[in-house]
């Protein structure tokens, strides 16, 4: 492997761990609700431009990142109860058109905030590049990476070790049974809409030192996030970190060997051959739930 | 005769058109461009309609169709200097074909996955656009001929009259097909596919039929757009111009084929209306903020209104 491909693979790993989190925030979502967020990636704007804006007026960027992520889980729940939940008897078709219209609307709201010049964050810490056989990562990588192993490690403990991730997985597993054993559906759907969108801020607060925070930054990630989604399988977690990792490397090898303009294709190209070849995503079962 | 008006879409078709023919000679010129907008915009809502409201599919790929057509006639007409009136057959023919190729991956799927693919094979197309450099690349066509017949070049006016005219024919088109079996066997489908097809509907083939058609709408609207703005680059045609189709499919009733006509209407006008109030105000707002009222507006549509303003009729007749 040449030095340069083996940059564009580093570069792959550092988007790959965002893309992964957002995909958390689309499988958090599909699980509960069976929902396709499409505004997904805009909770994550959302967090980018909160904490930048708060952070250039004078915040400590931790209290910024706080701050932000509550602001963006806030908006996931605003959301979840202004359009999902008066729509819940709505036909499938019908609710993608709704999370559609939260996404223009978000991106429309910011637009009112922030306007269109982009917002900066310095980095959360300073220090070196991290050198990899040659490769580099900026110091800000760390912790994008460690953000991840905490978010998902939190997720996998709430699901397998609390009493109420094993309710939500029953919940999951057969909706009526769970509902008539008092399981309360409508307020999982609600809490999945605000993890999804804390998740998502935060991905968003720790990759804007690296990409700088626009209004218009939610479409991209959010549709990176759900091809990543789709990659592991739509309804795992384990399936959305390694789907967002394989699908950074592989559009960042594919864009810096092609041109980056290609970036955006081959993800959505892979998105489509998933799709018919192996809808069941990459670690997904085989076996649906009817 | 192509345009014989054989029942009530026919002609109310054709009074629409001569009402929007007698606008022109009276409007300002910026209104008949707005005319123009909506009329082509109208004509690709009309084909979402028949896929998305007959069929019960659902397509956020219909930007790349409009834009199909408007780079293959801007395409013939810039470097094989052909026509824009072949331009407008290639169009619809090369949206129609790369849609019946497209149907076969994406109309496997359902609901949400059938969403995700056709957005996914929306934005692919809108790549290619920006990647090809041959169709201009990122910097895309400039000066693309318009449309004349013989020695008189179209102007705004014959613009706002061909859009609405293609309408017309498009409206009359489509009035036929939902009315006939195939339309019945559209509903059915959208009803349930495993009952359809119980009853001898080959649900499959319908779908890709219906597909292949709404593209071909597309690229027929495309292809005049390409010469009336005589200038077109790929962000003409971004996944947002396909959420604005949903919205005016949705807005104005997604089963109607004269809610397409409202739904593009409301849609163009209101832009232009919150483009001019919402500054007066809110002096502070910038860009293109009236995306929140018209997401706002769709979130709303769908909750109170979920068959369009084209439906509401119905609506409280059964109330």
């Amino acid at each position: 492997m040449t030095a340069q491909v083996w940059q564009y693979v580093l570069a792959g790993i550092e988007v790959g761990a965002i893309y992964a989190l957002i995909a958390a925030g689309f499988v958090l979502i599909y699980q509960v609700t069976g929902l396709i967020n499409f505004a997904q990636g805009e909770f994550a704007m959302i967090g980018a431009m909160t904490a930048s804006s708060l952070a250039t007026a004078g915040m400590p960027v931790f209290a910024a990142t706080a701050l932000a992520v509550a602001v963006a889980a806030a908006v996931g729940g605003i959301c979840y109860l202004a359009a999902i939940r008066p729509a819940r008897a709505s036909t499938g078709v019908t609710l993608i058109f709704i999370t559609l219209g939260l996404d223009v609307a978000l991106r429309g709201l910011a637009l009112f905030v922030w306007g269109t010049n982009p917002l900066s964050l310095t980095p959360f810490t300073g220090g070196t590049a991290l050198t990899i056989f040659g490769g580099v990562l900026p110091p800000q990588a760390s912790w994008v990476f460690g953000t991840d192993v905490v978010v998902f490690a939190a997720l996998y403990v709430f699901f397998r070790r609390t009493y109420t991730g094993t309710a939500v997985r029953a919940a999951v597993a057969n909706p009526p049974i769970a509902s008539t054993f008092g399981i309360p559906l409508r307020t999982f759907a609600l809490w999945s809409f605000v993890a999804a969108a804390a998740i998502g801020g935060l991905g968003g607060v720790v990759i804007a030192p690296i990409t700088s925070a626009t209004y218009d930054m939610g479409l991209t990630l959010g549709l990176a996030g759900f091809v990543a989604a789709v990659l592991g399988g739509l309804e795992s977690l384990p399936g959305a970190l390694v789907g967002g990792f394989v699908l950074g490397i592989v559009v960042k090898v594919a864009g810096g060997l092609l041109s980056t303009g290609w970036e955006e294709g081959v993800g959505f190209l892979i998105l489509v051959l998933v799709l018919v070849v192996r809808p069941q995503g990459l670690l997904g079962r085989a076996v649906r739930r009817a | 005769m192509l345009l014989r008006p054989s029942h009530a879409y026919g002609r109310s078709a054709l009074a629409v058109l001569a009402v929007v023919a007698a606008l022109v000679w009276v409007l300002p010129s910026y209104y008949t461009g707005l005319l123009t907008q909506i009329g082509l915009y109208a004509l690709v809502t009309i084909g979402l309609n028949l896929f998305m409201g007959y069929a019960g599919q659902v397509s956020l790929g219909q930007a790349a169709f409009f834009g199909i057509g408007a780079y293959t006639s801007a395409a013939l007409a810039v470097k094989a200097h052909l026509t824009p009136w072949l331009g407008m057959i290639g169009g619809a023919l090369l949206a129609a074909l790369i849609a019946y190729a497209l149907s076969f991956v994406a109309l496997r799927l359902r609901e949400n996955l059938l969403a995700l693919a056709t957005l996914a094979l929306g934005i692919v197309i809108n790549v290619v656009f920006n990647e090809w450099e041959f169709i201009g690349g990122s910097s895309g066509f400039k000066d693309i001929p318009g449309f004349a017949i013989g020695a008189f070049a179209f102007d705004q006016r014959a613009y706002a009259i061909l859009a609405w005219s293609m309408l017309a024919i498009g409206i009359w088109f489509a009035g036929n097909l939902v009315r006939s079996s195939f339309g019945r066997s559209l509903v059915a489908i959208s009803a349930g596919e495993l009952g359809a097809e119980a009853l001898g509907v080959d649900a499959e083939r319908l779908k890709r039929q219906t597909f292949v058609l709404s593209a071909a709408y597309a690229g027929i609207a495309g292809a005049i757009y390409a010469s009336q703005a005589s200038y077109i680059d790929p962000s003409s045609f971004s996944f947002l111009l396909s959420v604005n189709f949903v919205l005016m499919s949705v807005i104005g009733g997604i089963r109607s084929l004269w809610g397409a006509v409202i739904g593009a209407a409301l849609v163009v006008v209101l832009g232009q209306v919150l483009q001019t109030f919402v500054p007066i105000v809110l002096p502070n707002a910038r860009g293109d903020f009236q995306s929140f009222f018209l997401g706002a507006i769709l979130i709303a549509m769908l909750i109170l209104l979920p068959r369009g303003i084209a439906g509401a009729r119905g609506e409280a007749a059964r109330a």
